[in-house]
């Protein structure tokens, strides 16, 4: 069905759910709680009768005990928007396998699951596709419901090629105001941002949005193998740092990756957001079904 | 600090050289990386590479640069003045005597000495250089400390144990075994590290020996005994009367009071007053009760006070026992019997005589079967173990010499003195020989196994010497010289580094002898196999020793009584007799070059680089 994601996986990602906090808050219907009443079958609450309710939602045993008419009031199931954030800039093109491939992957999953769930599912790519193509089937991945649509929403995915330099920050700002109804939002980056990426994710936060952030770092990142005078090439920017490296700094790069890590979970930490990092050689079901799961993501 | 070679100075050309190659940009291995935001902390000190770019700290520039500079200026040759040694075997002679306690200098001129000779194993070239030195401290005996070594520590150790003594200098020994260590050594140098107060060097006028003269010593201000003897009263052999001598070498006159004490206790006392460069004799008669040690002070605060005081023993003398075994000798018998103040003379036929004690025994032309074991006096008797066999007789000898600076033949001439007969038999090896004729000797003197004797080859009778007057004076010399008391308190007042001896005459198996020294030390002498003679060398120290042997308790002091140690003049030149006198010199300032110590920091910082960048990029 996919290249992304084999059937197997597939199929144990249908019996999982995205857990939310929050009610859902789309206008359209789902299978999420919501705040609206409705039909369903869950009991909310009752009001008073007036003319022109629906005779069939009369409590009548209210009414027998009471003498008065109530009326019982349903919640209304709605969907759950699911909003990813897939970083597809040229940083995420390296790693072994690639940072990015594991990123899609996740995407897929998430959006798998959501579309399973009658959640809405948005994929926001970014940096934006230069070429028609590219843009169109991003476009698509804007905005897709229902399971049936999932093989579409794969192609899709599949057809994204990393590139480009992206701006974290500017790419949740402009998805925390472009959605109206909130929901669960997805961060995939490596949050190797020179310009930081604490104003987009308190922009999500402050929008409403329930957010979990993936940090995804390739092996390479977290264990340098090139050591000597060299001359580092940012991938994005095309900046050049001259670096003497040797063995004995490789604890202290760790240490200071450990910090940039840490520092990150601090501020998800400090603002609701779950966060994960993983490594891009991570094993995808354990991650899906075990490290995602225990993460509180879904159930 | 100067350069020998400032032409190599040019050489500092080379280290724009290495700043400009810092300039270049070095080649770099091109990495492209996802983001450099994790290597920013990581970025080295390299943006200083582009070209013509300010330098800035760069740790390598500035230990390469300091490397390039020690090399540069350790092919300078920088040099230095200070003290060095050229000659390839340096001998030094420390001057180890009584007078080297004198502390004009801090804190005395053995230190300064010390110092001086320290000063120049300092300045002993490395060892790769072969520079060889010999220690040898001059005192009682001249003693190599140390053999010819390059080892500075081993010199240093060799000095730094050397003490000084209360003994005259012993100068020409010390150059002496120096003259054998130099020679056939072209450029070796023999110094002597002393204040001058040595006899002069004349004796060794000889030798041609490269000696520097480095001098001690800043001024003279000492008084000191030189000398000190005790007679007995004659009428009264109770009294004793102590002969001192007080010198002053100073150039001013000084009163200086005198403080004599038998067994620490004050029995006269006297101001004295000395001329400048002069001395004074002084005769004190005390009474003595008791054996005992008599202590002369001069109590005076002078710069040497070793010199400040004499110690004497003294025993009650006792009248002298001759036992005279002849057929008849009214010559001999009425000169023994005025030889001496107090002289009780037996006249015997036999050595038998019946409960006579003898100290001297006269065998006048008599041989006892069984010979005495007092000092003998043989008049034409011959001992048979002396020469067996070999006893001959001359007739008419004539005398053509004798030793008239023996104190046995002090004031005593053998002019017209004609001998009718005499026994000839050679000289044995232990005595000396006195009188001689063409032929053999007639009179001889020495001493074996502790007994004394005189020998006498021809009868006195068959002479014309008792006629002479220098018969009487030679009997008198004799009976002084055969005294055992007087052989004994000879022995128990002598001369620092002088042996004491003394010879075991009790019976039985001879007991150890335990030697309390003056600083309280205690000294034991075991018994040879079949002697029964002890030899007490280490009196270096002044003082009273205590000796104990089997119930035998009896002291003897040693005394330093030089004139040449207490004048403390501070010499300039040593005389050498013919050789023109040596001066006063120190060491020989030279240049020391230290490009070795430039040539080794720049390799030390060679080996900090080749460290530093290996821990950078392993």
């Amino acid at each position: 069905m996919s290249d992304l994601l084999q059937p197997e996986l597939l199929r144990k990602l249908e019996q999982i759910q995205l857990l939310t906090a929050r009610r859902a808050r789309s206008s359209l219907r789902g299978e999420r709680r919501s705040r609206v009443r409705g039909l369903s079958v869950e009991f909310a609450d009752h009001r008073g009768y007036v003319v022109g309710d629906d005779l069939r939602h009369l409590d009548w045993n209210l009414l027998g005990r009471l003498d008065r008419l109530f009326l019982k009031l349903y919640e209304e199931d709605r969907e759950l928007p699911i909003r990813i954030f897939l970083d597809a800039s040229e940083s995420m093109n390296f790693g072994t396998p690639s940072k990015f491939t594991l990123a899609r992957q996740i995407a897929a999953a998430v959006g798998y699951i959501g579309l399973c769930g009658f959640d809405r599912v948005s994929v926001e790519v970014f940096p934006a596709a230069t070429d028609p193509l590219g843009a169109a089937q991003r476009r698509a991945l804007r905005l897709v419901r229902g399971k049936r649509s999932s093989l579409g929403f794969f192609q899709n995915l599949g057809a994204v090629v990393p590139g480009g330099r992206a701006d974290l920050n500017t790419a949740l700002r402009r998805g925390a105001l472009e959605d109206h109804q909130t929901g669960v939002a997805v961060v995939l980056s490596d949050f190797l941002d020179a310009s930081g990426f604490e104003p987009g994710l308190t922009a999500l936060v402050a929008r409403g949005f329930e957010v979990v952030a993936l940090q995804i770092l390739s092996p390479e990142e977290r264990d340098p193998t090139q050591f000597g005078d060299l001359r580092l090439v940012d991938s994005e920017t095309g900046q050049e740092v001259d670096v003497t490296f040797g063995r004995y700094r490789l604890k202290a790069y760790q240490e200071g990756l450990e910090r940039h890590v840490a520092r990150i979970r601090e501020f998800c930490s400090a603002r609701g957001i779950r966060f994960l990092s993983v490594r891009s050689d991570a094993d995808l079901g354990t991650l899906l079904l075990k490290d995602l799961r225990a993460g509180a993501v879904w159930s | 600090m100067s350069l020998l070679s400032p032409w190599a100075l040019w050489f500092a050309l080379s280290l724009p050289v290495v700043v400009g190659f810092y300039l270049l940009r070095r080649r770099r291995i091109s990495r492209v990386v996802p983001s450099t935001v994790l290597w920013q902390r990581f970025l080295a000190e390299n943006e200083a590479n582009a070209p013509f770019q300010r330098l800035r700290r760069h740790a390598l520039l500035i230990l390469q640069l300091a490397i390039l500079a020690l090399v540069v200026i350790a092919l300078a040759r920088p040099f230095r003045t200070g003290n060095r040694l050229q000659g390839s075997l340096q001998v030094l002679i420390l001057d180890a005597s009584a007078s080297m306690q004198a502390v004009d200098e801090s804190p005395n001129r053995f230190e300064a000495a010390r110092r001086q000779a320290l000063a120049m194993v300092d300045a002993l070239g490395p060892a790769s250089e072969g520079q060889e030195m010999i220690a040898l401290v001059a005192g009682a005996q001249a003693e190599v400390r140390q053999s010819a070594t390059t080892d500075k520590a081993l010199l240093r150790r060799a000095i730094e144990s050397a003490r000084v003594t209360d003994t005259p200098t012993r100068l020409e020994e010390a150059l002496r075994v120096a003259a054998t260590l130099v020679k056939d050594r072209p450029g070796a140098e023999v110094h002597l590290f002393s204040d001058g107060a040595v006899v002069d060097l004349a004796g060794i006028d000889t030798l041609d020996l490269p000696l520097v003269f480095h001098g001690v010593g800043r001024r003279n201000r000492n008084l000191g005994l030189v000398s000190a003897e005790m007679k007995s009263n004659p009428e009264d052999p109770t009294q004793r009367a102590l002969f001192v001598r007080v010198a002053n070498p100073t150039p001013e006159a000084a009163e200086v009071p005198l403080t004599v004490r038998f067994d620490d206790e004050v029995v006269a006392s006297r101001q004295v007053r000395v001329g400048p460069t002069n001395g004074v004799a002084e005769v004190f008669v005390v009474d003595q009760v008791r054996d005992g040690v008599f202590t002369i002070n001069l109590d005076q605060a002078d710069d040497l006070a070793v010199d400040n005081t004499v110690s004497v023993v003294s025993r009650l003398p006792r009248p002298v026992r001759i036992l005279l075994v002849t057929r008849g000798n009214r010559f001999l018998e009425r000169a023994l019997r005025s030889a001496a103040p107090r002289v009780e003379v037996t006249v015997a036929a036999s050595v038998r005589a019946e409960g006579v004690e003898a100290d001297i025994v006269v065998l006048d032309d008599v041989v006892p079967g069984n010979w005495p074991r007092a000092n003998v006096l043989a008049i034409h008797a011959v001992r048979p173990e002396w020469s067996p066999g070999r006893v001959g007789s001359l007739e008419a000898p004539v005398i053509v010499d004798w030793k008239s600076t023996h104190p046995l033949l002090r004031f005593v001439g053998f002019d017209a003195v004609q001998v009718a007969q005499s026994l000839e038999m050679p000289t044995p090896s232990w005595a000396v020989s006195l009188v001689e004729s063409s032929r053999s000797s007639l009179v001889w003197a020495g001493e074996v196994d502790g007994q004394r004797t005189i020998w006498i080859g021809f009868d006195l009778l068959q002479s014309t010497w008792p006629l002479r007057v220098g018969f009487p004076i030679f009997i008198a010399n004799a009976i002084e010289w055969l005294d055992p008391d007087r052989i004994r308190a000879a022995a128990e007042t002598g001369r620092t580094a002088a042996p004491v001896q003394w010879l075991w005459k009790g019976p039985g198996s001879v007991p150890t002898a335990l030697v309390t020294v003056p600083d309280g030390g205690i000294e034991s002498l075991v018994p040879s196999e079949g002697t029964r003679e002890f030899v007490f060398p280490d009196t270096t120290r002044q003082g009273v020793y205590r000796v104990e042997q089997g119930t035998n308790r009896w002291s003897f002091a040693v005394n330093l009584l030089d004139a040449r140690e207490t004048d403390l003049t501070p010499k300039e030149s040593l005389d050498r007799g013919r050789r023109a006198p040596v001066a006063a010199t120190r060491i020989q300032p030279a240049s020391l070059e230290g490009w070795r110590w430039f040539a080794l920091a720049g390799f030390g910082i060679l080996l900090t680089e080749w460290w530093w960048f290996h821990r950078r990029t392993a």
